[in-house]
């Protein structure tokens, strides 16, 4: 057995080395090119830090977050859509998932804020460069991540920062790239954050999480509906007894 | 009722405090570009989410439409905070015959171009994701009792967070006529028209 890995790495070895010289700069660009994705990092010490330093800054510039109970597959891992109205979206969210669904958090980010926010990697944000090459890679690289069942992805499918009032949430396509790569070994989630005052100083966030088992044919159908709990969620947050 | 008894003084004190007060709990204050009819004073009609509106709207009322500030707040709440009537603001009884005295001096306080009255017409909080403003009728029997020139302004305050850690205050200011020269139903489709068009004005606002 040890034998057959043997040649196996040699042959591997050898196959390697008949690469002519513009495949070899070809590869060199390419992996030039896959290092601009920065990857979420696992750092006991900071991430501890950065953990209770979210919970506690979500805290304090909330008055309360408030969620509703989702009962998820503890053997598959979690791909989290939501609408993104702040940079504060992403903090709510890494709290529901601490408090409600006990995933290991993992968030796409665009890559200017990763850059401007170091510490975000230690909080599970990994890049994504829009319009370039590294988008398949991000895209690719959230896949992978639904391997794991003890991982969750969270996506924001309309690709920049929205007014909280919209009606319609418009969609990205690259959601369906890791739903199509991860088929199978995640589970569904739409969550959609609204910020309201009620008598209070400080805002109120109420998050609407809704499980979603079924499979998507096209970009669409998964429109239609996240746009349908968007759209119940939005009119419940206008009904509440205040 | 409590009435009002304001000092110009006290007032300007007191709008350097909620002007520093806002300035720590808000990234900024947008107030979309407006111009008050000369000569008439002011009606604002405003969307009420929170409390935070009473201050936003002192704010505009001072700095955009150059008007004195006045409040017309449920007479519970009045109770509670009586020193606010020397910066403006009056109490008013709902539901009850002592209204009808608020909406008079209301009026009468319309009646010297100098002044803005604002209230919310909805007469509780309501949510800030609210498509449809319900006006009570109190509101038109007010306006029905003005007799000087007044124009009556809708105020819809959105709040929106954006890239910032502050939450950021865009009020829209719409132009709702001149007192007397419209309906009641006139006035609740023009109010509902406009809020749908601050809704859609925010959700096209540039950040």
């Amino acid at each position: 057995m040890k034998s057959e890995v043997c040649s196996l790495s040699i042959k591997s070895t050898f196959a390697y080395l008949e690469f002519s010289a513009a495949d070899f700069r070809l590869a060199t660009h390419h992996s030039k090119l896959t290092t601009k994705v920065i990857r979420n990092k696992k750092n006991i010490f900071i991430n501890r830090i950065i953990h209770y330093y979210v919970k506690w800054i979500v805290a304090r510039q909330f008055h309360e977050v408030l969620l509703n109970d989702v009962e998820i597959d503890k053997s598959k891992s979690v791909l989290l859509v939501a609408n993104h109205f702040s940079f504060w979206d992403g903090l709510i969210l890494y709290c529901v998932t601490e408090k409600l669904l006990k995933k290991r958090y993992h968030v796409m980010v665009e890559e200017k804020t990763v850059h401007m926010l170091h510490y975000l990697k230690f909080a599970g944000a990994f890049s994504v460069t829009k319009k370039s090459r590294d988008i398949i890679e991000s895209l690719d690289y959230a896949a992978r991540l639904l391997d794991d069942p003890q991982n969750l992805v969270l996506i924001f499918p309309q690709g920049k920062l929205f007014s909280n009032y919209v009606d319609d949430v418009r969609f990205d396509k690259g959601v369906f790239r890791i739903m199509q790569k991860a088929q199978g070994k995640y589970q569904l989630l739409f969550a959609s954050t609204f910020i309201q005052y009620f008598k209070h100083k400080k805002s109120t966030a109420t998050v609407y999480l809704k499980r979603d088992n079924n499979n998507y044919p096209n970009i669409a159908g998964l429109k239609e509906a996240y746009q349908q709990h968007y759209s119940s969620s939005k009119l419940l947050q206008t009904q509440f007894d205040i | 009722m409590i009435e009002a008894k304001k000092s110009d003084s006290l007032s300007a004190l007191y709008l350097r405090g909620i002007s520093w007060w806002l300035g720590r709990n808000f990234k900024e204050i947008n107030i979309m570009p407006f111009e008050a009819k000369p000569g008439h004073s002011v009606l604002m009609l405003c969307n009420h989410f929170s409390w935070w509106e009473s201050f936003l709207s002192n704010y505009v009322a001072v700095k955009s439409i150059k008007r004195r500030w006045h409040l017309m707040m449920h007479h519970d709440h009045a109770l509670k905070y009586t020193y606010l009537r020397y910066v403006g603001m009056f109490s008013i009884i709902r539901g009850a015959r002592q209204s009808d005295s608020s909406l008079t001096y209301a009026a009468r306080l319309l009646d010297d171009s100098r002044n803005l009255v604002m209230m919310c017409p909805q007469g509780e909080i309501r949510s800030n994701h609210e498509t449809h403003i319900e006006i009570q009728k109190g509101t038109y029997k007010l306006i029905q009792q003005i007799k000087g020139p007044c124009q009556v302004v809708y105020n819809c305050t959105l709040i929106d967070y954006f890239e910032s850690l502050k939450p950021r205050a865009y009020v829209h200011l719409f132009d709702c006529g001149v007192a007397g020269e419209f309906t009641f139903d006139e006035l609740k489709q023009r109010v509902n028209d406009y809020h749908q068009q601050a809704l859609l004005n925010q959700i096209n606002m540039k950040h």
